[in-house]
């Protein structure tokens, strides 16, 4: 096993990478841009590495840097997380020119999988069924219109880099087809530093339904169960669960049969996450394979038992899986709520800013996956997600309370988060009874206002502070710069 | 004690009146009556019982007011006369706002018009992003642009107006 790892990212993955590391006795080195100086994973990684100024591109998007402190602190191995160059395969292959072990599959892998059109090919070759729409990339904006003209509306332009739903737009009529294409490919340019996107049929309120596979450098490839992960807001998921509220034994059996086909027809290696969209009620279609640790990897864990980050870190070792298919199994529901720095009360606008009240919620069942702390200033410069609350049960209905109780305990003050959205969310009928799909929060929350009886609550609680003096009041430190904490104070040391 | 609040928006007006002690009170909220046990734990956490029943709230103060987090659902409080343009009550998704202003911290990525246009009201003027996410920032009303107040590259907060719009006097009206 590796002795030290890298850990190319941050927020509450890098966070979440390190803390296997160390279970595992890997010595951990973080990198961090200047926004980044006091981030939570900085404060839990062995060593840490300065690599650049706030803005993504000289930093956690400059492969050079990042590799350059990978080879300076002696790492063998560099764990690149999700998002930033997690699929970028030209940092795979510059990561293995440099003798460092790549924690995912082999570039090649990468590169063929993150070009979405030529995934769609490997997939159309292999027998797994594709969505219709076109199977080459551009950036030529009038061509890319006289195609959907041709496709007919609505259709999907998306980002053949992508992921996330960023460079994504779903366009309804050809009036919009031109700046939804100018956008899309701005935004692919800067989340991936490619442009090019392609056209998708929209289709009509299908589910969201994806399977984990995990394969080893010796030819065994497994599935982990699926993920159901149709809440979405601006094309990003937002709550997922698993197992799958609407799949049968056998659908789950011939999705499964059909991810682990296209996870072997593209030679994958490692942990990744093989998508696909599910029209009710058996109709399924390949979306695209991430070819990384995804957001929602925790619910796996949790219904599995098994931690994925450690069976990355094995395989990319070079260590055969430890299970074969019939070995796996799984127990209970789990459910996933993704917090974001986001004011659900004006327009979700993102809402940087320092907290200054932060108390995670706890109790059986219940895992918070998180990135940030009590002082930490939430940078304007990254992703908006703050941490995530993830809860299993017996049940699925057991899971969603629990979720519920663990949403009404996890007071995040300073900044506005999706907390109270996602609280109103999983207590809907329609969500309770497992009616989702990716149309869910336009059909049932398009203008979500937080409910009103709550008004006075907070008008008491107003006074009843004022009259006793309780309330925080904002640290005079985070004004300017953080003090150093103790374990900062005292430096780098190995019992 | 009587308060005039502003709750996220909304006028609230409130009478506190400590009975038996320092920790109860009777509380009446828009004429609606409560007895109220109160009780502070340290790190801005209060613990109160409204009618019986038990509420943990956690309060940090802010700028003018307190921010108040209450069973999942925070709340920025402010008292009347307190109040700053800085946070305007909820607003809903089609309402256009009467300034061009980015809602939150950003960077001016697109300039999509130049002094002298002609706009619609609802036509997109600047984009900006912040964490990633691109906002299209549009005209309040048709008229004229008269001047661009920012550049690409320009960090902009609330408050800052990017693009000046005239209104034209139409020969119609």
């Amino acid at each position: 096993m590796f002795k030290k790892v890298l850990v190319a990212n941050r927020g509450e993955i890098a966070v979440r990478i390190i803390r296997t590391c160390r279970e595992m006795e890997i010595q951990t080195v973080a990198v961090y841009s200047d926004a980044d100086k006091y981030a939570l994973h900085v404060l839990e990684a062995h060593e840490a590495v300065h690599i650049g100024p706030s803005e993504p591109s000289g930093s956690y998007l400059n492969p050079e840097r990042i590799v350059e402190a990978a080879r300076k602190s002696g790492a063998e191995a560099l764990h690149p997380g999700y998002g930033f160059l997690a699929e970028n395969g030209e940092f795979a292959a510059l990561v293995e020119s440099a003798g460092i072990s790549f924690v995912g599959p082999p570039s090649a892998v990468i590169r063929n999988l993150g070009d979405k059109t030529k995934a769609r090919k490997i997939m159309q070759a292999a027998g797994v069924p594709v969505i219709p729409g076109t199977m080459e990339a551009m950036t030529d904006v009038d061509t890319l219109c006289g195609e959907a003209d041709r496709m007919g509306f609505p259709v999907l332009v998306k980002a053949a880099a992508g992921g996330g739903g960023k460079g994504m737009r779903t366009v309804q009529g050809p009036e919009d087809m031109r700046e939804a294409c100018i956008a899309a490919i701005s935004e692919a340019r800067k989340a991936f530093g490619n442009g090019a996107v392609y056209l998708e049929k929209h289709l009509l309120n299908p589910r969201h339904i994806e399977f984990q596979v995990l394969a080893d450098h010796h030819g065994h490839v497994v599935h982990l169960f699926e993920r159901e992960c149709s809440i979405q807001r601006r094309h990003q998921k937002i709550i997922e669960e698993t197992p799958s509220p609407v799949l049968t034994p056998a659908l789950r059996e011939s999705m499964a049969k059909a991810a682990v086909s296209a996870a072997a027809a593209a030679g994958y290696v490692n942990a990744g996450t093989v998508e696909f969209l599910f029209e009710p009620p058996d109709r399924f279609y390949f979306l695209e394979v991430n070819t990384r640790l995804q957001v929602e990897h925790p619910v796996t864990e949790m219904i599995t038992g098994l931690d994925l980050v450690r069976h990355q870190m094995e395989i990319a070792a070079g260590s055969p899986l430890p299970f074969a298919q019939g070995d796996l199994v799984k127990r209970g529901h789990a459910l996933e709520c993704r917090i974001y720095a986001e004011d659900p009360t004006d327009r979700f606008f993102p809402c940087p800013g320092p907290i200054l009240l932060y108390r995670e919620p706890r109790g059986p069942g219940i895992r918070v996956d998180g990135g940030i702390y009590q002082g930490f200033e939430v940078p304007v410069e990254y992703d908006p997600i703050l941490s995530k609350v993830i809860t299993w049960a017996e049940d699925r209905k057991a899971a969603v309370n629990r979720m519920l109780g663990a949403l009404r305990r996890y007071p995040i003050l300073g900044i506005r988060t999706t907390v109270p959205f996602l609280m109103d969310v999983v207590q809907s009928d329609p969500f309770i009874k497992g009616e989702t799909h990716t149309g869910f929060i336009e059909e049932h929350f398009p203008n979500w206002s937080p409910p009103e009886k709550m008004h006075h609550v907070a008008a008491i609680a107003y006074a009843a502070g004022k009259s006793t003096g309780a309330a925080r009041t904002r640290p005079a430190w985070t004004e300017k710069e953080i003090p150093a904490t103790p374990w900062q104070a005292l430096g780098q040391w190995t019992l | 004690m009587r308060y005039q609040l502003d709750i996220e928006g909304e006028a609230i007006s409130l009478d506190f009146s400590p009975v038996e002690g320092e920790n109860t009170a009777d509380v009446s909220v828009d004429g609606v009556k409560h007895r109220v046990r109160f009780q502070t734990v340290p790190e801005g956490r209060l613990h109160l019982v409204i009618d019986g029943k038990a509420v943990e709230a956690f309060l940090v103060a802010v700028e003018n007011g307190k921010q108040i987090f209450v069973d999942g659902h925070t709340f920025l409080v402010r008292e009347a006369g307190n109040r700053s343009s800085k946070r305007p009550g909820r607003r809903s998704a089609d309402e256009i706002p009467e300034e061009v202003t980015p809602p939150m911290p950003s960077v001016v990525v697109r300039i999509l018009v130049k002094a002298g246009d002609h706009v619609r009201r609802g036509q997109g003027l600047v984009v900006v992003s912040a964490m990633k996410m691109e906002t299209t920032l549009v005209a309040p009303h048709d008229g004229r642009v008269a001047g661009i107040r920012t550049a690409i590259d320009a960090r902009v907060a609330p408050g800052d107006i990017l693009v000046d719009i005239e209104k034209e006097v139409s020969e119609n009206e």
